[in-house]
């Protein structure tokens, strides 16, 4: 088993960019109906968005993604705790990272967040990996 | 005298049924596919037992799948004209919603073939000042267990309405 990456060490990053294709596999595989995913119109003349919203589950997954592809088989997720703090629109991309803040004999703590390409921080969130 | 008014906090204090979900490899890999995961563990079940799995296995977050379908798999008529499930939206003047903050705490994977249960209840509602407006924040907390009494996870989630 590999060991876990000391404290600073830093997630390669990942840049996401859902398509409206990727918006509707994410609703319809969850079962999400929320018209802001999927129906333009509704999303900017109701609720007054520029345009469809990248779910923030979605960003949520993003994030695990992040950690889980860095860290490996090895580790394994034992809780994350996420914010949405800025909307993400479709047409953004979205770079994901992360950076190890605390160690221990049995894991680590990793903070996780995405930002919109104009440095805007859309999600952030902290997570604590066990060795399997 | 703010948003949330007596009918919200009568509204706030109910329950909700307890949901089954039973979940099958093709509901594994819709996730997968969607979410962009490639593992194999996820759509093959040889795969899945070759990494020491009994079946295919979930994406870390599909709890979320499960507490989705708690919510909205319901009839049409039941649903917000924003498509959100009724039973989930409470009697407020401020109705745009969005997702705010999530906690999760993981147990046993799910895999292909669980029977999921999902208890749900309302945690805390309470209202901030935001730029824009009051923020009604709407905190929901969900204990999933799978057929054996395990526990799968525990979730917090925060929903806004502004």
């Amino acid at each position: 088993m590999s060991a876990l990456p000391e404290v600073g060490a830093e997630a390669p990053a990942r840049t996401r960019t859902p398509s409206a294709l990727d918006l509707f596999m994410f609703s319809a595989s969850a079962w999400l109906l929320h018209r802001i995913h999927y129906d333009t119109p509704f999303t900017t003349e109701h609720d007054g968005h520029p345009g469809l919203l990248i779910h923030g589950p979605l960003q949520g997954v993003y994030l695990v993604q992040t950690a889980e592809s860095w860290l490996g088989e090895g580790a394994r997720l034992r809780s994350i705790s996420y914010r949405h703090l800025a909307p993400a629109y479709l047409g953004d991309s979205l770079e994901c990272g992360g950076t190890v803040t605390g160690a221990d004999a049995d894991g680590v703590e990793v903070e996780l967040w995405a930002r919109k390409t104009d440095g805007t921080v859309t999600t952030t969130g902290k997570a604590r990996f066990e060795k399997r | 005298m703010g948003v949330i008014t007596e009918e919200a906090r009568r509204w706030a204090n109910r329950e909700y049924p307890r949901f089954e979900m039973q979940v099958t490899a093709t509901d594994i890999a819709k996730f997968a596919h969607a979410t962009g995961e490639t593992n194999p563990i996820h759509f093959d079940r040889e795969a899945a037992t070759a990494a020491g799995y009994p079946d295919v296995v979930a994406p870390t977050l599909f709890p979320y799948v499960v507490r989705m379908h708690a919510s909205a798999l319901v009839p049409p008529e039941e649903l917000e004209a924003d498509g959100s499930p009724s039973a989930d939206v409470p009697p407020l003047t401020t109705r745009r919603a969005m997702a705010g903050e999530t906690s999760v705490v993981f147990g046993e994977p799910i895999l292909a073939g669980d029977l999921i249960t999902v208890e749900k209840r309302l945690a805390q509602m309470y209202e901030k000042e935001g730029r824009s407006g009051p923020l009604v924040f709407v905190e929901m907390e969900f204990t999933f267990t799978n057929q054996r009494g395990e526990l799968v996870a525990r979730e917090s989630f925060t929903r806004l309405y502004r």
